[in-house]
């Protein structure tokens, strides 16, 4: 390798080089130095168990609400835990790292919350360990992936008194909030509601590896309960560790059936299996088929899940009425609303802020170029010289929800904790109700199993 | 050993891994977690994710402050260096309303790096790392892949910025061109980045932001620096500069350099990139 080839400067250390760039940062203009890190009053210490993907994706979704400050941090991969570490101490965090989490809640007193993302099978041992030292506690859906387990979470909630929020997080959406309390039930914009379907297709995708150096020896992996690296990093197709894609994606959704309808379904019938990967335990396309008896009449609700390709239009929850319909998703873009021509206009939402005209995508006029001047396009109305003209069924007029997620989509649910524990402002998924999505949820893969339709008695759902 | 190389779409457009001296299990690995990496940054960065810091941002108000994650205030930070350096030759905030009253700012934000935050100094201020992202994020994904141990990489953003990390076993390092038909060169870049921009993929899409105009160079330009934000930011920057400003930069940054195609098609370099061209660039013809 010739040296004048190579870059002289590391890059690691490119903005504390001796270089320009960098040396204005002291100095810049542009940087303000406003943080002080003192203790507030209000200040909220948290811990964080599990600092996988979900890990870092709660973590940067609970840094900038104000007062939250982390004072520990527990994995067992050094891996994670060092990552974690690294970015906390970004935010000016010192957060004491930990490999098992009874010494994290035995040596580290002034804890008030913990937030657990582990794999579902640890979600049970790790909540009702940190309820029991007397902790809030914040827990990753879904809930667990036994009925036993998810039970025994929401009794140690009980008998601690301390609260309980499952990572449901859809329900502190503003956008579904607005949904579920505006359109779907209090103005009724889609009338009687018949039918929900739901889904969300994902493509193809690799098994995790891990980085050489850092693989975890088998005894460390025993003592945690993991059969070896491989399945530790691919828990989520494992039976003994997760519930398959109907937990891992359907949850959120199907938890979005029960919430938004205000209703658990009376049967479950399913489909399912591992058709295409040769190293997944859990199904890689699975359907279900629901009935939700409601007050306004019966609703039937299908949901599928696919891990084998990204077609057929994302991830969404479609409510389905006899004036409208409601597409809903965590993207927006895939958000939008249908009313029925029978429906009586929605002049009066729209000036009232219920729904919006579309600005963009389906339904929203044509983009219009910078060349192009700004005008009305005519729509093609019956010829001249015809009464009526023969043409396709007319399509549905879209409209927009006219609320904004203004944050991570985490935050808001994670807010809803913090609120909750410092001011006892209502949980959006206490433990009961998270409860009874997971039983929803957990009944698909045992009607699957079973082959047949299964039904549900009201006390399931009863913790 | 072979070459293994992987794409990946994201930030509209394709992302490429070579990855040599490595099993190819192991490498198809190690970029899967570098892209989802890309995938975590793109939702970051993008101005189309609704809820990504930069899209809200470009929602502020003036004198509002919010929250942001570190890779969007590690981009903005060199954004606004990169700005100042090249006298607003490069602004990610060039789109911004300034209003009646508000002076033309070369950053029209102030970042507090402790705070992790962000505040708006004008009216309606409108970001855009689409001429930085794409480098930053090749620089996180050779983080990533260096955590993985592999030692020898080219990744690649849509063709426009390349980094470079150590050269391959069987060679002295990746060979990247750069010039035109006659001007054309190769050079084997180990540890650097090059960027290149020009208007035969998108056409006259480059505005200068001091002017508000598309910017009369018609020919390509290239910037090397040691980070693939740093080299992409500046690309953009050379291209509505004139060769003076860009040869100003160069002395400025003693660890970047420049290449561009005169109204004579050669090829004119300063700064590492001459240093480069005269002892390791293969002159192909």
């Amino acid at each position: 390798m010739s040296d004048v080839n190579s870059s002289p400067v590391s890059r690691r250390n490119f903005i504390s080089t001796g270089a320009k760039l960098g040396a204005f940062l002291a100095a810049a203009p542009y940087v303000a130095r406003g943080a002080d890190g003192a203790a507030k009053a209000d200040q909220l210490n948290v811990a964080l168990i599990g600092c996988g993907e979900q890990g870092r994706i709660l973590t940067n979704a609970a840094l900038p609400i104000p007062g939250v400050r982390f004072k520990a941090v527990c994995d067992i991969w050094p891996y994670n835990l060092t990552r974690t570490e690294r970015l906390l101490k970004k935010f000016g965090h010192e957060a004491r790292p930990f490999e098992d989490y009874r010494e994290m809640l035995s040596s580290v007193g002034d804890i008030d919350a913990v937030i657990i993302a582990t794999p579902d099978f640890l979600h049970a041992e790790h909540t009702n360990a940190a309820l029991r030292a007397g902790k809030h506690v914040y827990c990753e859906k879904l809930m667990s992936n036994t009925v036993e387990g998810a039970r025994s979470m929401v009794v140690t909630a009980r008998e601690t008194k301390k609260l309980l929020q499952l990572g449901h997080q859809r329900r502190s959406n503003p956008r579904y909030q607005h949904a579920r309390d505006r359109i779907l039930n209090g103005d009724r914009l889609l009338g009687r509601v018949t039918n929900i379907s739901g889904q969300w297709h994902r493509a193809v995708s690799d098994d995790y590896g891990y980085p050489a150096n850092q693989a975890i020896v088998e005894a460390k992996l025993g003592k945690y309960g993991y059969a070896n690296m491989h399945e530790f990093r691919n828990w989520r197709w494992f039976k003994r560790y997760a519930g398959g894609p109907m937990s891992d994606l359907g949850a959120h959704q199907i938890d979005m059936y029960n919430w938004m309808l205000g209703s658990n379904p009376s049967s479950c019938m399913a489909s399912g299996g591992t058709d295409y990967y040769k190293t997944h335990e859990w199904f890689d396309n699975a359907i279900a088929i629901f009935e939700f008896p409601t007050k306004n009449g019966m609703v039937r609700a299908s949901y599928q899940v696919l891990t084998t390709t990204s077609a057929g239009g994302g991830y969404h929850e479609y409510f389905m009425g006899d004036e409208g319909a409601l597409k809903l998703s965590e993207n927006p873009k895939y958000t939008k609303l249908y009313r029925e021509a029978r429906a009586p206009e929605w002049d009066q939402w729209v000036a009232k802020g219920i729904v919006a005209s579309p600005l963009s995508g389906e339904g929203a006029p044509a983009a219009v170029k910078p060349w192009e001047k700004v005008g009305v396009k005519k729509l093609a109305g019956p010829s001249k010289s015809a009464g009526v003209d023969v043409r396709e069924t007319a399509a549905l007029s879209a409209w927009d929800i006219p609320v904004t997620l203004d944050k991570a989509i985490h935050q808001p649910h994670l807010e809803n904790f913090v609120d909750a524990v410092r001011k006892g402002t209502p949980l959006s998924c206490p433990g009961e109700s998270a409860f009874a999505t997971a039983v929803t949820v957990l009944k698909i893969n045992e009607a699957i199993a079973a082959q047949k339709t299964l039904r549900f008695k009201p006390e399931d759902f009863i913790a | 050993m072979m070459r293994h190389p992987f794409t990946h779409e994201a930030m509209a457009t394709t992302f490429t891994i070579v990855i040599a001296d490595q099993l190819r299990d192991y490498a198809r690995q190690a970029t899967s977690a570098a892209f989802r990496e890309l995938d975590r940054l793109e939702n970051e960065l993008s101005l189309y994710v609704e809820s990504s810091d930069i899209a809200r941002a470009n929602r502020m108000q003036w004198g509002e402050t919010i929250s942001i994650g570190d890779d969007a205030l590690q981009c903005l930070l060199l954004a606004a260096e990169v700005s100042l350096i090249t006298g607003r030759a490069f602004d990610a905030a060039y789109a911004s309303d300034y209003g009646p009253d508000v002076p033309l700012d070369p950053v029209p934000f102030t970042l507090d790096p402790a705070a992790h935050t962000l505040t708006s100094r004008v009216p309606r201020l409108q970001l855009d790392l689409g001429a930085i992202g794409k480098g930053y994020a090749l620089d996180q994904l050779e983080r990533v892949l260096d955590e993985w141990s592999i030692a020898s990489a080219c990744l690649s953003a849509g063709g426009s910025s390349v980094l470079t990390t150590r050269a391959p076993l069987d060679g002295e390092g990746w060979r990247i061109g750069l010039g035109e038909e006659a001007s054309y060169c190769t050079l084997d870049l180990t540890r650097w980045a090059l960027s290149g921009s020009g208007l035969a993929v998108q056409g006259a899409h480059i505005a200068d932001p001091r002017t508000g105009t598309i910017a009369g160079r018609a020919n390509r330009t290239w910037a090397l620096a040691p980070t693939a934000a740093l080299s992409d930011a500046l690309s953009t920057a050379f291209f509505v500069s004139s060769s003076a400003e860009i040869e100003r930069v160069c002395l400025e940054l003693p660890t970047v350099g420049a290449a561009w195609i005169t109204n004579g098609a050669s090829l004119e370099t300063c700064g590492q990139l001459r240093t480069l061209v005269a002892r390791g660039g293969r002159r192909e013809t």
